[in-house]
């Protein structure tokens, strides 16, 4: 079978949705800059992690098909080691793992027509000395990537994702000189960022939002920032803590911190159940 | 539509957490000191070599894991004192230490190597490498490093203390060249000094009671003494005289070095007076 330049087009066209179908239902991933360390927060669904040390100063979070998922992951790991193992970890960089180890292999893998395009959306942490050096890059499924500092967040749809920042960016209060929230005042801030970008998904899930929700290929579809303008209502303190409340009560949160100052090698450590348990509501049976 | 086999390939990771496989996909040359040496040839003027060596370290268990203490002097040849700054005891992870004695060189390219290995096992398999697998990658490293010892380009010996959390105790390893792998009750050591404070050991667990039962501010007191000693029967150790030891200890909160203070206080009362307790 041959294929023409419009064919080509048209593949890609198809193999984005086929990809934003799937991932529209994934859960949100946050990440915030603190001052003890990088903390990482999602909600899952199954005793599946969502959230895995990559090396010593890097953390990745991502939804989309856990064996996509998985695989992207385990290319992280593997690159990370025989870097650092050839160089030393000081050489070992998101920037790298990102940009030269990922997202070429993605890139190829979307613009080739004959292969099933990989579902993931990752996001990807670096701890630095301080919290201005700490770096996040999100990775979309097609090999498209980008930088952010002091926070960052992926969700299933365009819109829910300039939700989640632009909630993050609120709370964290980045217009004034910054300092670094403690992880456990910043913990609350990273749940309400995911109920509310959980919110907008469901929204633009509703048959009546039609068209809302799409990413599109980032190549191809210049950012619009339309989840602003098309908010018909934003959700009271009522109707987020219950829309909490019904995701925990299949899922659970999991959150982690890549500490900063620790005595121990490892510096990825999950915040255990009691740890989390003041900032959940409290369960009813 | 089927994925393709290729794109898998190009994607999963087929080396499911071996540390040495994911290396020879990628091409980094591993760590076997000296093979496709000529084992049975020594190579000549090899005695001349600029080489540095590590000397005595002592591993002796207290009541929350174990201790470790190893002088800092790193000698080549028989006299020259090369490094009066040697780190002889290493974190490999957060439950395990490593104190070396030998070919600085190669201990020091074997620890990176077993950091890297035990850290790439937990990341990608989403576990830790049990203590038992860890211990068994120390052997491989050994015998691996075996053509070179035939050479007389030296070789070295680690000792292995670990945390173990199914039993709720420290343990100690050593080993032979050649990967043989031994656990001792209550003490270990490895280097020049330590066959000759071995029976000095031996005095204190008799006389002190068992080190498990000891406390560490006990454990530390003893085991510098007995570097001490060693450092004065043998001339390649140093001992608490002029550069303080390094002591670091393992237990169920991880791996922690002893304060600087702490030695000192002990270095200055082993120094002046004969203890009077």
């Amino acid at each position: 079978m041959a294929y023409s330049p419009y064919d080509w087009r048209q593949t890609l066209q198809e193999k984005a949705d086929y990809v934003e179908d799937r991932l529209r239902v994934g859960s949100p991933v946050i990440g915030i800059s603190c001052r003890d360390g990088i903390l990482l927060l999602t909600v899952r669904q199954s005793v599946q992690h969502k959230l895995y040390e990559i090396y010593d100063r890097l953390a990745f979070g991502g939804l989309g098909n856990p064996s996509d998922l998985e695989a992207l992951r385990q290319a992280s790991v593997d690159f990370c080691h025989a870097e650092g193992y050839q160089h030393s970890p000081e050489d070992v960089s998101i920037q790298r793992v990102v940009g030269f180890a990922l997202s070429p292999v993605l890139k190829r893998g979307f613009a080739d027509p004959l292969r099933t395009p990989l579902v993931i959306l990752g996001l990807f942490a670096q701890l630095g000395e301080r919290p201005e050096d700490d770096l996040f890059y999100k990775l979309n499924y097609d090999g498209d990537f980008a930088l952010q500092h002091h926070y960052g967040g992926i969700a299933g749809t365009r819109e829910a994702e300039a939700q989640l920042e632009r909630i993050l960016k609120d709370a964290l209060g980045l217009k004034e000189p910054r300092r670094a929230l403690a992880w456990e005042k910043a913990l609350p801030q990273a749940l309400q960022a995911w109920v509310m970008a959980r919110w907008q998904v469901r929204q633009g899930s509703e048959p009546s939002k039609g068209e809302a929700g799409e990413r599109g290929p980032s190549a191809s579809e210049p950012v619009k920032e339309k989840g602003s303008s098309e908010m018909t209502h934003l959700p009271s303190e009522k109707e987020r803590e219950r829309l909490l409340a019904e995701e925990l009560r299949q899922g659970s949160v999991e959150a982690v911190l890549l500490e900063r100052e620790t005595p121990r090698t490892q510096r990825f450590r999950p915040l255990s159940e009691e740890e989390l348990a003041p900032f959940l509501p409290t369960k009813e049976d | 539509m089927k994925r393709p086999a290729a794109q898998q390939g190009a994607f999963h990771g087929e080396v499911q957490g071996d540390f040495a496989r994911l290396l020879e996909k990628g091409g980094v040359p591993l760590p076997r000191f000296g093979a496709g040496i000529d084992a049975g040839k020594r190579v000549e003027g090899s005695h001349e070599l600029i080489m540095a060596h590590g000397t005595t370290v002592i591993a002796v268990k207290f009541k929350d894991g174990v201790l470790n203490v190893a002088d800092r002097r790193a000698t080549s040849g028989s006299s020259l004192i090369l490094y009066d700054e040697a780190e002889k005891v290493l974190a490999l992870d957060d439950s395990t230490l490593i104190a070396i004695a030998g070919s600085y060189a190669q201990a020091i390219e074997a620890v990176r190597y077993l950091q890297h290995s035990f850290k790439y096992y937990a990341r990608s398999q989403l576990q830790e490498m049990s203590l038992e697998g860890k211990l068994a990658e120390v052997s491989r490293l050994l015998s691996g490093s075996l053509p070179r010892v035939l050479q007389g380009l030296g070789g070295f010996l680690p000792v292995i203390s670990a945390y173990d959390r199914k039993q709720q105790m420290g343990r100690i390893f050593f080993y032979d060249m050649m990967g043989a792998r031994f656990e001792t009750r209550e003490f270990g050591a490895a280097g020049s000094g330590a066959e000759r404070i071995r029976g000095a050991l031996e005095y204190v667990e008799q006389s002190r009671g068992p080190f498990h039962e000891l406390s560490l501010d006990q454990a530390l007191r003893e085991s510098l003494l007995l570097l001490e000693i060693a450092a004065k029967l043998d001339a390649a150790t140093g001992g608490l005289g002029r550069v303080l030891p390094l002591a670091k200890t393992v237990t169920a909160e991880g791996v922690a070095e002893v304060p600087e203070t702490k030695l000192r206080a002990i270095q200055a009362e082993a120094l002046s007076a004969p203890r009077s307790d």
